[in-house]
């Protein structure tokens, strides 16, 4: 580097390089990705840096150094909350990936039948909030619960539940990851194996595990940081066994002690953050192992392993069922289980704490808000940061900006929003106690994953559109508009998708900011179970349940019909 | 194009140099491309030939010097203020619109009236020869088809100059050679400057008034195709378009080297020493087997080695008897059958010295 600057001087005959003139489409795509990249360090960047400086302030706003680290580390029962909090995580995330390992094999690698069934019913958990799982738990193992007598005296508040419940709520997440590692492996492999008369054991161990094995490194670390940071489980169901996520929750909310709150969240935001360093460094030499010439592997009937399949297949699938029937049957239930009359009386939610039917239809207003504005704001978000020609230094910070909410637990994020939006000085403290800061704050919280789908959509169309475009002089969104947009619809909806389902289901970002007259279905779910009203509690996450449910279902009918005449170009 | 006794060039490029970080992808290349002409870039991958275009559409404007299209400095315009159709080899159409409104993309946005759009569209269909297929999406037609539609679409608005990017390279082998001839056609009608960049030798052959062979980031030749092929100004050139023999010798006189034992007479003098080490080239087809007489120079008495069947020739290798001499060539099917060549056989060749193409062995003394 050294003698390169020296040499320099003596070449003075060399010209600055040119700059090309900008054009018009130049100017406003520039403009717009540096709005975008102010957006998100209003929304995402802003609130984390709140939360980081809280946590080196005193209540009065001094600068005290690490002294709240001090004063938490010396709190034992504070500090016992990382070890539980780690444990539990790390149990659950084994039990969840082996059984999604299994459920994804028998999806993808073998004949058995109903695997369209299983695939359906493997998504339940994704349409509740992670509280159903834990108060059917509840119902079926806890004090006067139905299978009590299944954990032998063993308690199910505590760690036991949250494993449960985690393991339910994980386990469509684990699936889509690892089921797609083994749809993509090259059956030229599995034929070179036979070729060489490799025994089935072998073949196992030699090609679907170390081809599926990023999947399954990914598969993990995305688990853990779900269970790590999840709050809902634990909630309900943790008893006395204190970890973080209830932590946080504890300390702000019950104890309104908010520089406690932020340091843990600061520790919480580090497995997260090393889990995404790890999930992108996976899924990139994931892709890299399936080749373009790959063969995609198509299984063989096999009585013996499909039947063995079927069976555990039906087992997990089973467990699904009844927990979602669990809570489905409390609701309906005058007084279950000793009332079986069924009745509406548990969803009469507005004589209870939570806020109400008013709750679930500011939930439904909430979905969707953040399915329409989000998906817009993604999607053209996507578009700019991957389709502005040069302006690289920006547009790579601004793709750091929308991928930094993966490595933040919704909780964190949710107290960032405290304390960056209900600042007096801020002059953005109008929007606190709004609809807007929980629109805006759940975009922010699953910015990532949409953003992430569109511009995979994005690269896979024809990277020379914009430039035939524009040597046609066809402004970029007219392009943008006629091209870009119907060629992508299929993950535009998808995003839309994701986001309402979400936004319905979300507790953890949501349940710090809300306000009496914004309260949350899910929120509702929360409050009523902590009220002792456990039963319309169920009922609430059933409805929401059954929101998501109708909203998914209506989806699919309309991919398969609108869309499929819609998207007519597609066929040949 | 008006065409003025003093023909001044539609594309002036003076100085181009592109460089990306400490690599240099173009290195200072002068180029003038005359009103209506067909100019193929041809060489490896990486010889600079799609910077080259990139730079003259503006995608990635090259580091230094300059370029001027119909006397106008477009160096460091922006792609929408230029002048130029393109082309590309993955066609870019629009796969959610039909053919028709492809081919109206452009003129939609001039603000014409439909009628009009209507009936230039028909007109640039008809000329790719497509009439029919306006109605349906690019996903329904063959990859030559999708390839017309690309070609009407970057036509619509009338450019100065077209851009072809390796235009054919996806299509089968039938198709491209008809393609080849309809493209060239299609350009003498128009008298449309076009440039296009490609990596296949016959491509650039058949299609083009002059080539531009590139390696390295410069230029090594540019001329019409019968002189890049028949005298190729360096060796890379030699050795890139078409097949080639290179015969390590040494000068004796002027006009003559010894080639590994064999001595061989040029048709031109070589301004090199007595002594200076040289490369003699020879295209296996210019090894002449008929009509072998006395006065034939450079006889040689030749061991037949492989005959290679190609199909429409024999490709052998041949041994000059009493030499270390070895090199190919491709005999016709007939004269294979009218003398009776086969594998062992000793025959007599001639290697016809204005063939002999000599270079000064400096191609690793280059760098």
């Amino acid at each position: 580097m050294a003698t390169e600057t020296l040499i320099l001087p003596d070449h003075p005959a060399a010209a600055a390089p040119l700059r090309q003139k900008l054009g018009r489409d130049d100017w406003i795509m520039r403009g717009a990705v540096v709005a975008l990249g102010l957006w998100l360090i209003v929304t995402v960047l802003l609130p984390l840096w709140a939360l980081l400086s809280k946590s080196f302030q005193a209540a009065d706003g001094r600068f005290v150094g690490l002294a709240n680290f001090q004063a938490y580390f010396a709190n034992p029962a504070l500090a016992d909350s990382i070890w539980h909090s780690v444990w539990v995580s790390l149990l659950s995330t084994v039990i969840c990936v082996l059984l999604a390992f299994v459920y994804a094999y028998g999806l993808t690698r073998t004949c058995m039948p109903g695997r369209g069934l299983f695939r359906i019913i493997a998504q339940i958990p994704i349409l509740a909030p992670s509280l159903l799982p834990a108060i059917s738990l509840v119902y079926l193992f806890g004090n006067q619960g139905l299978v009590k007598w299944m954990l032998f005296g063993a308690s199910i508040y505590g760690p036991i539940g949250i494993v449960m419940g985690e393991v339910f709520w994980t386990f469509p997440h684990a699936l889509i990851i690892i089921t797609t590692a083994l749809a993509i492996s090259d059956a030229r492999l599995y034929e070179a194996a036979e070729a060489l008369r490799a025994s089935s054991h072998r073949t196992f161990w030699t090609v679907t595990i170390p081809g599926a094995r990023y999947g399954l490194i990914s598969a993990v670390f995305v688990v853990f940081t779900l269970v790590i940071t999840d709050f809902g489980v634990p909630k309900v169901i943790g008893g006395k066994f204190n970890v973080l996520a209830t932590d946080i929750y504890k300390q702000v909310v019950g104890q309104q002690n908010f520089q406690m709150g932020a340091v843990v969240g600061l520790i919480l935001l580090l497995p997260a953050a090393l889990a995404f360093v790890v999930d992108q460094l996976m899924q990139r030499r994931q892709l890299a192992l399936l080749s373009a010439r790959a063969v995609p592997y198509a299984p063989k009937p096999d009585a013996t392993i499909d039947r063995a399949m079927l069976a555990i297949c039906s087992l997990i699938a089973f467990a699904i069922l009844v927990i979602l029937g669990v809570s489905f049957f409390a609701s309906i239930a005058t007084f279950w289980p000793y009332n079986l009359t069924p009745s509406f009386k548990n969803f009469d939610f507005d004589m209870m704490d939570g806020g109400g039917w008013r709750s679930y239809f500011n939930s439904l207003l909430m979905a969707g808000l953040t399915a329409l504005f989000g998906t817009a704001v993604i999607f053209t978000g996507a578009y700019l940061v991957e389709k502005t020609p040069r302006f690289r230094a920006i547009r790579g910070f601004v793709q750091f900006l929308a991928l930094l909410p993966l490595a933040v637990p919704g909780l964190v994020l949710g107290l960032g929003y405290i304390f960056f939006f209900n600042n007096p000085a801020n002059p953005l403290n109008f929007i606190y106690g709004t609809m807007a800061i929980l629109v805006i704050c759940t975009i922010s919280h699953f910015y990532s994953v949409s953003h992430l789908t569109a511009v995979t959509a994005l690269k896979q169309i024809d990277q020379e559109f914009e430039i035939v475009s524009a040597s046609l002089r066809v402004p970029f969104w007219r392009t943008f508009m006629r091209v870009t947009l119907p060629v992508c619809l299929p993950a535009v909806l998808d995003i839309a998708m994701y986001l309402f389902v979400n936004a319905m289901t979300t507790v953890s970002a949501v349940v710090f900011i809300y306000a009496p007259h914004t309260t949350l279905a899910a929120i509702a779910v929360l409050n009523m179970d902590d009220a002792g009203d456990v039963a319309p509690a169920a009922a609430m996450a059933m409805v929401v349940f059954a929101t998501a449910a109708v909203t998914r279902a209506v989806y699919m009918l309309l991919t398969q019909g609108y869309l499929a005449r819609a998207q007519m170009w597609r066929k040949r | 194009m008006d065409s003025m006794p003093t023909r001044e060039p539609y594309l002036r490029i003076r100085n181009l140099s592109k460089k990306f970080g400490a690599f240099t992808a173009l290195d200072t290349v002068d180029l003038d491309i005359m009103p209506g002409e067909f100019v193929s870039f041809l060489g490896p991958s990486g010889c600079g030939k799609t910077t080259l275009l990139r730079a003259i559409s503006g995608l990635d404007v090259q580091t230094t010097g300059s370029i001027h299209q119909g006397g106008r400095d477009i160096s460091t315009l922006p792609v929408a203020k230029r002048d130029f159709g393109i082309v590309f080899q993955s066609y870019a159409l629009f796969p959610n619109l039909t053919i028709k409104d492809n081919v109206a993309y452009g003129l939609v946005s001039t603000g014409a009236p439909r009628v009009e759009i209507d009936k230039r569209v028909k007109e640039l269909l008809e000329l790719v020869g497509l009439p029919e297929q306006a109605g349906k999406y690019p996903a329904q037609l063959s990859g030559g088809q999708q390839q017309r539609v690309a070609l009407a679409r970057a036509l619509a608005l009338s450019p100065g100059l077209l851009l072809l990017d390796e235009p054919l390279s996806a299509l089968d082998a039938r198709v491209r050679a008809r393609l080849r001839g309809e493209i060239r056609d299609l350009q003498q009608r128009l008298k449309l400057t076009t440039i296009m960049v490609t990596h296949d030798q016959e491509e650039a052959l058949t299609m083009s008034d002059r080539i531009v062979v590139m390696s390295h980031g410069r230029i090594e030749q540019v001329g019409t195709p019968d002189e890049i092929y028949g005298r190729p100004a360096t060796a890379f050139v030699a050795d890139f378009v078409g097949k080639m023999n290179f015969l390590e010798g040494r000068i004796l006189t002027g006009k003559r080297a010894n080639v590994g034992g064999a001595v061989l007479d040029f048709g031109e003098e070589v301004p090199l020493a007595e002594g200076a080490a040289v490369t003699v080239c020879l295209r296996p087809e210019d090894v002449v087997v008929r009509d072998i007489g006395e006065h034939s120079d450079n006889r040689l008495a030749v061991q037949v080695g492989v005959m290679e069947f190609i199909g429409n020739h024999f490709a052998t290798t041949l041994h000059a008897s009493g030499t270390n001499l070895n090199f190919s060539a491709d005999f016709s099917i007939n004269a294979v059958r009218d003398l009776g060549i086969s594998s062992g056989a000793t025959i007599e060749v001639a290697l016809p010295p204005k063939r002999l193409r000599v270079f000064a062995q400096q191609r690793s003394a280059t760098a």
